[in-house]
């Protein structure tokens, strides 16, 4: 590529984990059709899971994963006093993730419950915004793949675009799925922001939001409809909670 | 026994005659390969103010070049392969087939791209579309052009078609307001204009600077400094919704007719052939109907302003 | 048009032998809703046995057959500081079986729009000539409204239009395609009898609609409640979520993305199906959004369908499916929004004062 004369460069990026399963960054190496192309915008100056070089010169950094050590705000920190671009990757990083279930019990309990009397540093898990700057998000459990290369894609020519705006309902009514609200399912669906392409939905599964809040959802209707549906609440609060993407709203509403 | 192999005869529009021509965009109403547009060279730049550049695009193919016709107000669309496309007014003189000019004002990754291309690069454009001011309905009359901002792009073209053909008009009057100085665009050509053309500018800016010694002020203070003859004046106006509102509300008032008085609305097309639905405005579409609307359209419109 | 009368079992016949070696898409069963009803799509089949003739209705209509929900406009290939667009516009032929009227209708209004308007599409235009239509009629589901848009009739756009009259189909041969193909099927004039049959299943048809709408000078009534209050009130409902406009067979609006490939030699232009009541519809470049309020986008939709556009000479474009109100998960539907319009106008309260009295 280079009709219009500006020379396109490598992305040098590092790849981090903090408080995750680091199935996110497993999605770099996965879609194999288009693995060698991808791997050739890449210039990898940090990535544990698949290359024991570590330098410290990358310019975009992804970081996979929720805060709940102490330890762990001091290496975001430097992360981000090194990256010119901070990608928040996967839904952990996002909102929290799946962690954040632990923050609705006492830590103590949680503590005990996982390591028994063992002493353990822990603090409530925290969405990485809350810490340091996010210059992009790309949420899912794990992220969609398709979704990462056009971020890249995104970055390194210099035309990153926004993620899809609107919710999961219009890839899955494309998909022509039958909505799950009529097998008599809570699904998120309609709140939800699309760019998964609907993968849950389509395989009968409801939509649990692990891509977060699409923009400028109406809650309150979402709630309404729940209840005029006569589906449980707390399967609804339940899935509402799971990724900690909605937080804000319940909060507002609560 | 008959053979039951039913087998349904496909048709092939790829080997279709208008497949292989070059589209017309004028030629409306006849099949032809829309999303195909004229390959075009930045063949220069000229950086008109830290926000916008002015680009001097030339159609590679001649045949094309000739193909290419436009009238006063009308836009194109702009490819960047791999950025995507953009609808932009053109702002440069129709009688000039050699160049196309466009004012690009640094806004999306589009013209982020555009900003960065080198010189001689190849983008695309198709078009025109869209409607235009009337000039040849305005001689013999005045003309007062009102631009605010960015708004001068558009007008540029009518402006250039006036001094084409300067003694078919009676006075003509450019009005062009600016937040800044500093926005105050293509002011290398202000003394051609005056000079040349004939043409009474008369520019005032909002936020003057230490050097500044012009007037300062709102566009419609400058309706204060001349007169006109109502019943012999067209208008037309371009820039941010509200400056045309107050405009030509204020000519209203003055006692030009609506259908007199032309601007140029901005939605945001995505194909320029009505179809997309982007750029709909109350019933209409901007890119079939407009952009360039007379007042009473616009007043009809909701929405518009 | 000719007419015919075919058995149901010679029917059968003459579908399976289309079907076996085309591209053909009928209606099939593809789930059970909560409440035990059959929820139905247009999907691929193979043989009559998996078509079921007697469905209702399916729950995304055939629009994306010829408007698809995402489709490569062309495509660049980069090469040597130079590139060359590549536009292609395939179309395999197909066979669509088993669209109601009002589907039918919806196609016929698509083809004003996409063929009819200045720019014709050339996209459109392959796929429309290479797809097989045949209609069958049906009973009006109780929300059905196409009757109030004069769309459950229908009497072109198809290549062949089944009317059931019992043991028969009265058969509407509107191609020669369609008579080549069911000339080697035993295929009957119609009897007086027939005719009959024909013209009682159609008052049948027409006397079951339980949903009407006022549609009369409902353009008007638009226009002097652009600024209501009820926009509001609905928009307080709508989730946004486009799900009306996915399944609806008339709402085209797109937008146009454009993606590189990912090794940079290449890049797609393609449309994308979208509506106009997501949230960014008319967003502009620099963050500007026309419509940011839900209730401003969701009269949008209703504007174009009810009142029109000037692209499609102001006609109405809504058929009356009601797909949109049963695909609404915040239970907004045509109907109630319109009827709840006329009821504001109606019972405004200037309307139903007595003039003052000339002074």
């Amino acid at each position: 590529m280079n009709h219009l004369g500006f020379k396109i460069s490598k992305m040098k990026i590092g790849s981090f984990d903090f408080t995750c399963c680091e199935g996110c960054q497993l999605q770099l190496a996965n879609k194999e059709s288009t693995l060698p192309d991808f791997l050739g915008l890449l210039d990898i100056r940090n990535f544990r899971e698949i290359s024991s070089e570590r330098h410290d010169d990358y310019d975009v950094a992804l970081v996979e994963g929720s805060i709940t050590r102490s330890d762990e705000i001091e290496r975001l920190k430097a992360i981000r006093a090194q990256a010119s671009v901070l990608v928040a990757f996967g839904s952990c990083a996002c909102f929290g993730g799946v962690n954040s279930l632990k923050n609705k019990i006492p830590a103590e309990e949680a503590v005990k419950g996982v390591y028994g009397d063992k002493k353990i540093d822990t603090m409530p898990s925290t969405k990485i915004s809350d810490i340091v700057t996010v210059d992009f998000m790309i949420p899912g459990c794990p992220v969609s793949k398709d979704e990462v290369e056009r971020v890249v894609i995104g970055i390194v020519t210099r035309s990153l675009d926004t993620l899809p705006k609107y919710p999961v309902c219009v890839d899955c009514k494309q998909r022509l799925n039958t909505c799950l609200f009529d097998l008599g399912e809570v699904c998120l669906g309609p709140v939800t922001k699309a760019g998964c392409d609907a993968v849950c939905p389509s395989g009968k599964t409801p939509c649990l939001g692990c891509r977060g809040p699409a923009d400028d959802i109406n809650f309150p209707s979402f709630l309404q409809l729940v209840k005029d549906k006569g589906l449980s609440q707390d399967d609804m609060r339940e899935k509402l909670t799971f990724y900690n993407g909605f937080a804000d709203y319940l909060d507002h509403e609560s | 026994m008959h053979d039951m192999r039913f087998t349904l005869p496909g048709q092939d529009l790829n080997r279709e005659p208008f497949a292989l021509k070059s589209p017309d965009f004028k030629k409306k109403c006849e099949v032809m390969i829309t999303d195909r547009g004229y390959k075009c060279r930045i063949t220069n730049t000229v950086p008109i103010s830290s926000q916008e550049k002015l680009f001097l695009l030339r159609i590679v193919d001649p045949v094309e070049r000739q193909l290419f016709n436009f009238r006063p107000g009308q836009f194109l669309m702009l490819e960047v392969p791999g950025y995507g496309e953009i609808p932009l007014s053109i702002s440069s003189d129709n009688s000039n087939h050699e160049f196309v000019e466009i004012c690009i004002r640094k806004a999306g990754h589009v013209t982020s791209a555009m900003f960065e291309a080198r010189q001689g690069a190849i983008v695309s454009i198709r078009g025109p579309f869209g409607t235009s001011f009337p000039m040849e309905a305005m001689e013999g009359c005045n003309v007062l052009l009102v631009a605010g901002g960015l708004g001068i792009a558009p007008v540029r073209a009518p402006l250039f078609w006036i001094s084409n053909h300067r003694d078919k008009f009676k006075n003509v009057y450019l009005l062009y307001g600016a937040k800044e100085p500093s926005h105050l665009l293509f002011s290398y050509q202000f003394e051609e204009w005056q000079k040349v053309s004939d043409i009474r500018l008369m520019t005032i800016v909002e936020k003057p600077d230490e050097s500044w010694k012009g007037r300062t002020g709102l566009i419609t203070a400058l309706f204060n400094e001349f007169s006109f003859d109502s019943k012999k004046t067209f208008a037309i106006v371009c820039g941010p919704p509200v400056m045309f509102k107050f405009v030509c509300n204020y000519l209203d008032g003055k006692g030009i007719p609506m259908n007199r008085m032309f601007v140029s609305l901005e939605r945001r097309m995505h194909c320029g052939m009505g179809k997309c639905c982007r750029c709909m405005v109350g019933s209409t579409f901007t890119c079939l109907d407009g952009p360039v609307f007379d007042y009473w359209s616009v007043m009809n419109l909701k929405e518009a302003i | 048009m000719i007419y015919k009368v075919i058995s149901k079992t010679e029917f059968r016949k003459f579908i399976d032998a289309i079907v076996k070696h085309n591209n053909a898409y009928g209606p099939q069963q593809v789930d059970t809703g909560s409440g035990g009803k059959p929820i139905y799509q247009f999907m691929p089949v193979k043989s009559s046995d998996e078509i079921d003739f007697d469905y209702s209705v399916t729950h995304s209509s055939a629009k994306h057959f010829f408007l698809p929900f995402r489709d490569e406009l062309s495509r660049f290939n980069f090469e040597d500081g130079n590139w060359e667009q590549e536009v292609r516009y395939e179309a395999p032929p197909r066979i669509l079986i088993g669209l109601r009227p009002c589907d039918i209708s919806a196609i016929n209004m698509l083809d004003e729009v996409m063929l009819n308007g200045p720019y014709p599409s050339p996209y459109y235009l392959a796929r429309r000539k290479n797809t097989f239509i045949i209609g069958m009629d049906h009973l009006p589901l109780p929300d059905c409204f196409c009757k109030s848009m004069n769309r459950h009739t229908v009497n072109h756009g198809f290549n062949l239009f089944c009317s059931d009259i019992g043991d028969k189909y009265y058969l509407s041969i509107n191609s020669s395609k369609a008579y080549s193909f069911l000339k080697e099927f035993i295929i009957e004039e119609p009897s007086y009898e027939d005719n009959c049959l024909l013209i009682e299943r159609r008052k049948t048809i027409k006397q079951s609609f339980e949903t009407n709408i006022e549609v009369t000078g409902l353009p008007v009534f638009l226009d002097i409640e652009f600024d209501s209050p009820i926009w509001q009130k609905w928009g307080d409902k709508c989730l946004s979520c486009g799900s009306c406009a996915m399944v609806c067979p008339t709402c085209y609006c797109y937008s146009v993305e454009e993606r590189f490939d990912v090794d940079l030699k290449g890049s797609s232009r393609q449309n994308h199906l979208y509506s106009c009541n997501l949230v960014d519809f008319a967003q502009v470049a620099g963050g500007h959004n026309f419509r940011p309020r839900k209730g401003d986008r969701l009269k949008y939709r209703y504007y174009h369908h009810y009142r029109g556009f000037a692209a499609n000479d102001n006609q109405q474009i809504c058929v009356g499916c009601n797909r949109c109100g049963r695909a609404c998960l915040a239970d907004i539907n045509p109907k109630d929004v319109i009827n709840d319009l006329r009821l504001e106008r109606e019972s405004c309260m200037i309307c139903v004062l007595p003039s003052p009295d000339k002074t």
